[in-house]
């Protein structure tokens, strides 16, 4: 333990055998069974996570903006739905992009889409306009909390291989307004199903026990010199897996390549 | 002894239905046109099998519906005199053989044609045969030389099992009139409905639930014991204001648990509640054959089609209609176009066809973006025909300098549509000094500048 402020704290807890909530407490998850993971579509990766994302756990993918985290997991769900899973994604924000996600290679017959509210004025497009609307609170709250039932109704179906729920625009004051709860009571509801859960966060928010944390920093490459004849050519995530109790503390770099429809357009 | 009706093209199959249903209920239907009907114990009730016969075709013509009419001994028999001869035709028992040796031996093609074409094709193939026959065994009969009836029945058995199989000797058994198998009653079909008239009017979801619930339950056991389930729910409120609050649920797959019925209707009655409350309610059921479930060792299985429905019925009142199910490619260059459809995952059984290797394949992953449904307005300086500066008024896409651009990359279209869908545009993928990359557009007939999403 670096921080022996921690340490101080875990040895107070223990004495107080208060440390079942620690999870460096708890033994170590060795994973055998392959059945027990889902694969997350990247060799690199997968080879990390000693198989992929484990089932029946609540992971997470954090990471600011423009860091692939919609990439990396329109990766997961593509490699879910190629399994012959069904995978549901809950869009807090309806900020999906289809062709990005034929692109990854989604079975879209087997992707559930709940989308939630895009919030802006509808029909209208002017700046005068836009700004009287402005996102006002209780209208993002209430996507939020629409988003989270909606997270919960699908857990509780089951059967599903993937859940994600997209909170990767929701500010992060607003995420921390949530009770702790909301995680725990969905962490519960998965727990020995088969079922992957992964938020998509600005920053960690509420990895289980089992789960892990993928955190995400990105570089965009470009390809080309002039303005008309430059492209997004890569984007070279590196990813920061930490879950304690899995072992896997460690990072790998990835690169996400733009999609062949990006790549064919001319410049003016 | 049985009589086979044999009605003329254009009649309708309820009708004829009804018909032999007045005189026996042991009936079946042979085709949309066709039907049997045991005649056994009738001749103390109409008298002789010629009376029978004619009132047949008498209470038919009452009907509006014109019928040839055989009766035989064998319902085989009966069916192949019945498209040979018109009117009333009675084959004594015992030479149900003789009597149809003379007829064409094409009647087996028509006879072949009806028991493997479905009904409603079957109906237009119901007239006399005269074109070339589409059973085989037909043909190879005529190859032979056979032309009758009579001829085929003649063959040696033996002979005739090792030149066609079993199949051969089953169709010789036809050709001598004599039936394969007993009669197989059609069983009326049972109607599914329960009514509750209430003492005091009801209102609100909660005390319906209840009512609900009590109609169910007893409709449930009675789909199981028939092993049926229900279609489709229709749901019948009668309201203190004299008129019906109706809503019908589609139901994707059979069912029939109660409380998954309950909850669905009440699903359905909170999206489009009755405007007041309730004196009477009735259920009805449109039934259909039960489902039959197969699981595999191979593949994970999939939701039943009763919790699918009941999760799609929960989210789309908690989300609204329309905005749960699986997105659809849409056949247009648009940017963002997509459509919605129900979400109905095809069985996993079909994976059996991916290659294990594909399954598994891992591939690097495609650059995505993260789309604003509705475009956000931003403020852009442009310099020497480039943005320079991007600034939106939207809380957390507050913009910034842009470092690199690559663009622009000029779209139209939809400008022949009179439906006010038509772009112009031309887009710029920025990297600004936030740290995030955008895509921009430009709308060149307004002259303004939008985000369109951000790369992720």
């Amino acid at each position: 333990m670096a921080n022996p402020a921690v340490a101080v704290l875990e040895s107070a807890l223990r004495e107080r055998k208060l440390d079942r909530t620690l999870t460096t407490a708890l033994p170590p998850l060795e994973r055998t069974d392959p059945s027990a993971v889902a694969g997350t579509g990247t060799a690199a990766l997968d080879a990390m996570l000693h198989g992929g994302l484990p089932r029946g756990q609540l992971s997470e993918i954090a990471g600011a903006r423009s860091t692939g985290r919609t990439s990396l997991l329109l990766q997961m769900m593509a490699a879910a739905t190629r399994r012959g899973e069904i995978a549901a994604l809950i869009d807090t924000f309806d900020r999906l992009d289809v062709s990005s996600a034929i692109a990854a290679g989604i079975d879209l017959d087997r992707l559930l889409w709940i989308r939630g509210d895009a919030i802006a004025n509808a029909g209208s497009r002017s700046v005068e306009a836009h700004l009287q609307v402005r996102l006002p609170n209780n209208l993002r709250d209430r996507a939020l909390d629409r988003a989270v039932k909606a997270l919960n109704l699908v857990v509780q179906a089951g059967g599903f291989g993937l859940v994600a729920i997209d909170l990767a625009d929701v500010p992060a004051i607003a995420l921390k307004r949530l009770p702790f709860t909301t995680w725990l009571r969905v962490q519960r509801t998965i727990e020995g199903s088969d079922t992957a859960c992964v938020l998509v966060v600005p920053e960690p928010l509420a990895r289980s026990a089992g789960g892990l944390t993928c955190m995400l920093a990105a570089r965009t490459s470009w390809a080309g010199t002039a303005d008309r004849s430059r492209r997004i050519d890569r984007l070279d995530i590196t990813t920061r897996i930490v879950s304690p109790r899995r072992r896997v503390d460690g990072e790998v770099a990835l690169a996400a390549h733009a999609n062949e429809q990006c790549s064919a357009r001319l410049a003016l | 002894m049985f009589g086979v009706l044999y009605a003329a093209p254009g009649s309708e199959p309820a009708t004829l239905i009804d018909i032999a249903r007045e005189f026996s209920p042991r009936i079946e239907p042979c085709g949309p046109l066709e039907i049997a009907i045991d005649l056994g114990g009738l001749t103390r009730l109409f008298g002789t099998a010629h009376e029978i016969g004619h009132e047949l075709r008498r209470t038919a013509a009452d009907r509006g519906v014109r019928v040839r009419v055989a009766i035989a001994g064998t319902r085989t028999a009966a069916r192949l005199i019945v498209r040979h001869r018109a009117g009333v035709t009675v084959i004594d028992p015992g030479t149900e053989t003789d009597a149809v040796a003379p007829l064409s031996i094409a009647l087996l093609d028509a006879i072949a044609v009806e028991r493997t074409m479905p009904p409603h094709r079957a109906g237009a193939m119901a007239t006399p045969v005269s074109g070339p026959p589409s059973n085989e065994l037909v043909v190879t009969l005529r190859r032979w030389g056979l032309r009758t009836l009579g001829e085929f029945a003649a063959l040696a058995p033996d002979d005739v099992a090792a030149r066609l199989g079993q199949e051969g000797v089953a169709w010789q058994r036809v050709a001598l009139g004599q039936d394969a198998q007993p009669l197989v009653p059609a069983v009326v079909e049972e109607r599914f409905e329960q009514a509750l008239d209430l003492e005091w009017p009801i209102d609100g979801l909660e005390p319906l639930s209840f009512v609900l619930s009590r109609l169910l339950e007893p409709l449930s056991a009675r789909l199981e014991r028939r092993d049926r389930g229900a279609a489709v729910l229709h749901v019948r409120l009668h309201l203190v204001t004299r008129t019906v609050h109706e809503r019908s649920l589609q139901l994707p797959a059979p069912m029939r648990d109660a409380r998954t019925l309950r909850t669905l209707a009440l699903l359905d009655l909170e999206s489009h509640p009755p405007d007041a409350a309730i004196d009477r309610v009735v259920v009805a059921i449109d039934p259909t054959p039960g489902r039959v479930l197969q699981f595999s060792l191979l593949t994970r299985p999939l939701p039943s089609p009763e919790q699918l429905s009941t999760l799609m019925a929960r989210l789309s009142a908690l989300m609204g209609e329309g905005r749960c199910g699986s997105p659809m490619d849409m056949d247009s260059w648009q940017p963002g176009a997509f459509a919605m459809k129900p979400f109905a995952p095809r069985d996993s059984s079909d994976s059996h066809s991916i290659p294990v290797d594909s399954m598994n394949a891992a591939a690097p992953p495609v650059i995505a973006l993260r789309r604003f449904r509705f475009p956000v307005p931003a403020r852009v300086r442009v310099e020497d025909g480039r943005p320079v500066r991007v600034t939106t008024d939207r809380p957390g896409v507050s913009g910034g300098r842009v470092q690199t651009g690559a663009g622009p990359w000029r779209t139209s279209g939809e400008w022949w549509s009179e439906a006010g869908d038509a772009w112009n545009r031309d887009e710029w993928d920025v990297a600004l000094s936030d740290g995030a990359t955008y895509r921009v557009f430009r709308e060149r007939d307004a002259d303004r500048w939008f985000v369109e999403g951000v790369v992720d």
